[in-house]
């Protein structure tokens, strides 16, 4: 084979690659078969969200935010809602508090399900997507029941939420969490000690901790390299203090170990919806917010643990009806980054399973 | 630690640099000076009390009068955060990289030269990518970047 030559070659990955989770282009340099070195290319879906907050009153940012990562849009109410919450000094009702649990949580369980069923999409299997999306229709159903949407909510305001749950949703919500308790064993059944699940994601795109938190990298992500850092628990918002639930965590850092933290949040998650249900107190939903709201000068950055990591955002006032800046910070945003580090040197079907076991989604990095 | 605790550290240890704000709600918020950027970054990561390894979000803003730069940082270690900011003048706006610190920084300090023009030295990366590539317009997060509501289509959309 002497004298034949070879040299590194150029692929590009997308736009419009089904396993990049919206428009995402990774230039790969390629030996062979090899990816010797990955250069991402975001800013497909940016719409300049922060921009367009800063023309809008605090309470028209809420539906622009749920734009932001829509596939959690209450985690995004929510944390510009503390956000505006602490610089304003609004204490919201109890029973707010309970109600944006419920949601919070229900919101990460489909996003679990739709990236439960996506990873497998990604790697070749088709059933779990079937899976996933019959279940998170459950959620997607009770969230159409309380706010009218299916998937940019609005639902969680300034001062508490936008209206009551409806009568029904409480015995629906126990049901919908019996189904998914019982279909837990089916998906793990499914994939967790299938032969050819392990061979495409153990030991594939290992993420050292430190590396992980060199990175910025947050949530599922970073705890399945080990590190137990659950802002539920390590910066406690809202309720969270009160409901009894454990940080699973993994050891190796791999896809694989991704894949089993994410599994395991499900079950955590189900377990403080129960105890929120059962806690759920009577009275006002939403604290008294002056019409024309104008919080006191001043700056915050708020944070949240979202179903892809940290969910922050800066938000400065300066008196007016309308805030200066707001800065948001999304988990994808530092798990791409993170991707050329742990690509290196591994096939393209394996960039496929980090990409989809770090979970990003486009429109968060994008903004 | 607590944030109290937090206060009381850094007023002893750092009090020369950091100055508490007023305008800060909840966790800790700092100002410095930005030719202290580096070397106080080094030691709030390096600090054994303090251990802020954790980059959270590092932004610009536009306050209308000038430009600040703002860095929320936590302790994984210790399980503690603050934030700090400094401002700059609009001719002439130039940070030090933090990279070497938090390799994380990288893409948010593309993303305020991108968006803002504030130059980052030491960065190694500086190229357009959320704006695209043709982008001539500025940049369009300063406050003087008109953002229309309603654009009229061009001729042949309309």
């Amino acid at each position: 084979m002497s004298g034949l030559r070879t040299e590194e070659f150029l692929v590009n990955m997308g736009p419009h690659h089904p396993a990049t989770h919206g428009v995402c282009r990774l230039l790969l340099t390629m030996d062979g078969e090899r990816v010797l070195h990955i250069e991402p290319y975001i800013g497909y879906l940016h719409r300049s969200i922060e921009k367009i907050c800063e023309n809008r009153t605090y309470a028209q940012c809420i539906p622009i935010l749920d734009r932001f990562e829509y596939i959690t849009a209450m985690s995004c109410n929510y944390t510009f809602a503390l956000a505006v919450e602490k610089l304003a000094g609004i204490v919201p009702p109890e029973r707010a508090e309970y109600l944006r649990v419920i949601m919070l949580e229900l919101n990460r369980i489909s996003s679990h399900l739709l990236w439960y069923g996506s990873i497998a999409l990604d790697l070749g299997a088709i059933t779990p997507f079937l899976y996933g999306f019959r279940e998170r229709e459950l959620i997607m159903d009770l969230f159409e029941m309380t706010c009218g949407q299916r998937l940019t909510f609005n639902y969680i305001r300034v001062g508490g939420v936008s209206r009551d749950i409806p009568a029904e949703f409480v015995p629906k919500c126990r049901e919908a969490i019996a189904t998914i308790t019982e279909k837990m064993s089916d998906y793990e059944g499914l994939l967790n000690e299938n032969p050819i699940w392990m061979a495409r994601l153990k030991g594939v795109g290992v993420l050292t901790s430190e590396m992980a938190i060199a990175y910025g990298v947050s949530g599922p992500s970073l705890r399945g390299s080990g590190v137990k850092y659950d802002l539920r628990k390590n910066d406690p918002y809202s309720i969270y203090d009160r409901f009894d639930f454990d940080i699973p965590t993994g050891q190796n850092g791999d896809s694989y170990d991704r894949y089993i933290v994410r599994l395991k949040e499900i079950k955590q998650s189900l377990k403080i919806i129960t105890q929120a249900l059962d806690g759920l107190p009577a009275g006002d939903f939403k604290a008294k917010v002056p019409g024309v709201f104008k919080p006191a000068a001043g700056e915050v950055y708020s944070r949240i643990e979202n179903s892809r990591g940290e969910l922050g955002v800066y938000v400065l006032s300066d008196g007016t009806t309308k805030p200066v800046r707001v800065k948001t910070r999304g988990g994808s945003y530092n798990q791409l980054q993170v991707l050329p580090e742990i690509g290196k040197g591994l096939l393209i079907a394996d960039i496929v399973a980090i990409m989809a076991s770090l979970d990003i989604i486009m429109p968060e990095v994008d903004r | 630690m607590t944030r109290d605790a937090v206060k009381a550290y850094i007023a002893a240890t750092f009090g020369d640099q950091m100055t508490l704000l007023e305008t800060g709600r909840y966790d800790p918020f700092y100002r410095i000076e930005p030719g202290n950027l580096l070397t106080l970054c080094q030691k709030l990561r390096d600090d054994d009390r303090l251990k802020f390894d954790y980059l959270c979000n590092l932004g610009g803003t536009d306050t209308g009068t000038n430009f600040e730069v703002v860095y929320s940082l936590a302790s994984i270690a210790q399980n503690h955060r603050l934030d700090f900011k400094f401002s700059l003048p609009y001719e002439g706006a130039e940070v030090e990289s933090v990279q070497t610190i938090w390799p994380g920084a990288n893409w948010f300090e593309r993303e305020m030269w991108e968006l803002y023009g504030i130059n980052i030295r030491n960065h190694g990366n500086l190229k357009r990518f959320l704006l695209p590539d043709d982008w001539n317009q500025g940049h369009p997060m300063r406050k003087n970047w008109n953002a229309p509501d309603f654009i009229r289509l061009p001729e042949i959309l309309a």
